[in-house]
């Protein structure tokens, strides 16, 4: 049987802030001052919010899918259809508020190709969640600034902590099963290798601004990464290399993309601990409330 | 019950429920009613039930169940029996210039700063690098002064940031600007 395309789009959006408001919430408590656990906390709760809208309407559309916690908790770890980079561990600082700049910045390219959505209930979610978004965004930015035009040691934590995170960030826009009848039909306004094109683009000014273009320019010859366990990547051999290069004063990427999987369900290791932990409870518990 | 005239009831009714409405208030913000927050989007009157539409400032904003128990509790009278829905509807997304100018003087008065200057920008395009960063100026709500800095976006709740007055070197809250934009 094959699933509804509009399905897949709802879950992949659904998915991705659950899963990334999940690693956001591991620093409530341990982030390196007050003011910044206040901040992922409360970030944490806008994604899961947003994954709650998502997987509501999805419920509501498909009755068969059930209500909002099944969704969220009771699935199992090949059903869900976040990107990969979402499910990573939050490792240190540098990686943290790198993976949350290129996943907010890539989130508002999408919200706002999704804001003219004609499903008009997910245009109305998406206009809803610029609202809120904008405010992560600027707090990524915040910090990506602070780091880069610090001290040397905070600037080359955030360079790595990039160059870490872009090859699973381009997967954010891994292609859609079934993306030309989305496209087709307005649901999804642009194509992910447009909105690709635009973020990178985008991301490509701001790092420059930065003096930090050189962890993209490391990634002209890297291609499409695989996820295998924690940290580790491995090329995808078989898969289209879409590549980073900048041409006439912008960066571009190159070639056809497939992503690496998270869309269709395929996740790193990472992801069983993080299911464990995040569904242990309602597994546990079938039916409870809270 | 007893209609006392065939005309119109329901807006009769409609107004006796928005006036029990305002008796209802932020259970974050309690000088502050639902009504003066400007998330009540609407009110339909029907022959068996009364629905109320509520917006929610942010969308995990965790009070929502307890505002939708007090509207609950607060209208039964003034709904004369019917039904009682209260549903949070995601359009129109809530933005701060709902909240009505005896909002603002509530927020003021509990010690939050009102909504003011410009909401960041959630575009796809290059976002602005700004050199030394001006952070938003709230006006502090102790003082007065324009003196101050904003130490963070987020705070206590979703809705709210903090910042610090350099004048009277009070810490403070402010509620946080949510502009649409276009």
């Amino acid at each position: 049987m094959t699933e509804d395309p509009r399905l897949t789009l709802a879950l992949a959006l659904a998915d991705d802030e659950l899963i990334i408001g999940h690693r956001h919430s591991e620093w409530t408590g341990w982030a390196p001052h007050l003011e910044e656990d206040l901040a992922f906390s409360s970030i944490a709760q806008d994604e899961m919010a947003h994954a709650r809208l998502l997987y509501r309407l999805i419920g509501e559309t498909w009755p068969a899918q059930g209500e909002e916690d099944r969704l969220a908790l009771g699935r199992e770890p090949p059903e869900y259809r976040n990107a990969v980079m979402c499910e990573r561990p939050n490792r240190e600082w540098g990686y943290t508020i790198a993976r949350q700049y290129l996943y907010d910045r890539a989130d508002a390219v999408r919200l706002e190709a999704l804001a003219a959505s004609s499903w008009s209930e997910l245009a109305d979610l998406a206009r809803l969640m610029q609202l809120e978004e904008a405010y992560h965004l600027d707090h990524a930015e915040t910090w990506v600034r602070r780091l880069a035009e610090g001290p040397v040691t905070g600037r080359q934590r955030l360079a790595d902590g990039l160059e870490a995170a872009i090859p699973e960030a381009l997967a954010l826009f891994e292609p859609l099963p079934d993306e030309p009848s989305l496209v087709g039909s307005g649901v999804l306004p642009s194509s992910s290798e447009e909105m690709l094109g635009r973020w990178l683009a985008a991301l490509g000014e701001s790092l420059e601004a930065l003096s930090l273009d050189y962890v993209l320019e490391r990634h002209r010859p890297v291609g499409e990464m695989v996820p295998t366990g924690s940290g580790e990547m491995a090329p995808a051999a078989p898969l289209a290399v879409p590549g980073v290069e900048r041409v006439d004063g912008r960066w571009e990427h190159r070639g056809s993309f497939a992503g690496s999987g998270g869309r269709a369900g395929i996740h790193s290791d990472d992801f069983a601990a993080l299911w464990e932990n995040l569904t242990g409870m309602y597994r546990a518990h079938p039916g409870a409330k809270w | 019950m007893v209609r006392q005239t065939d005309e119109l009831p329901a807006v009769d009714d409609e107004a006796r429920v928005r006036a029990a409405l305002r008796n209802v208030h932020d259970p974050e913000i309690p000088p502050l009613s639902i009504v003066d927050l400007g998330i009540v989007e609407r009110v339909d009157v029907a022959d068996d039930a009364v629905q109320v539409t509520l917006l929610p400032t942010f969308a995990g904003c965790p009070a929502l169940d307890v505002i939708r128990e007090d509207v609950i509790a607060a209208i039964g009278h003034a709904a004369g029996g019917r039904r009682v829905d209260v549903r949070f509807a995601a359009s129109p997304p809530w933005t701060s210039d709902r909240i009505t100018p005896a909002g603002r003087e509530a927020l003021r008065s509990h010690g939050l700063t009102p909504p003011s200057g410009e909401a960041p920008a959630a575009t796809g395009g290059p976002i602005p690098i700004r050199l030394g960063s001006a952070p938003e100026r709230a006006r502090c709500p102790f003082c007065g002064s324009d003196d101050t800095v904003r130490e963070s976006a987020f705070g206590p709740t979703l809705c709210r940031s903090t910042h610090f007055c350099n004048a009277c070197r009070n810490p403070f809250e402010a509620f946080k600007p949510k502009l649409g934009r276009g």
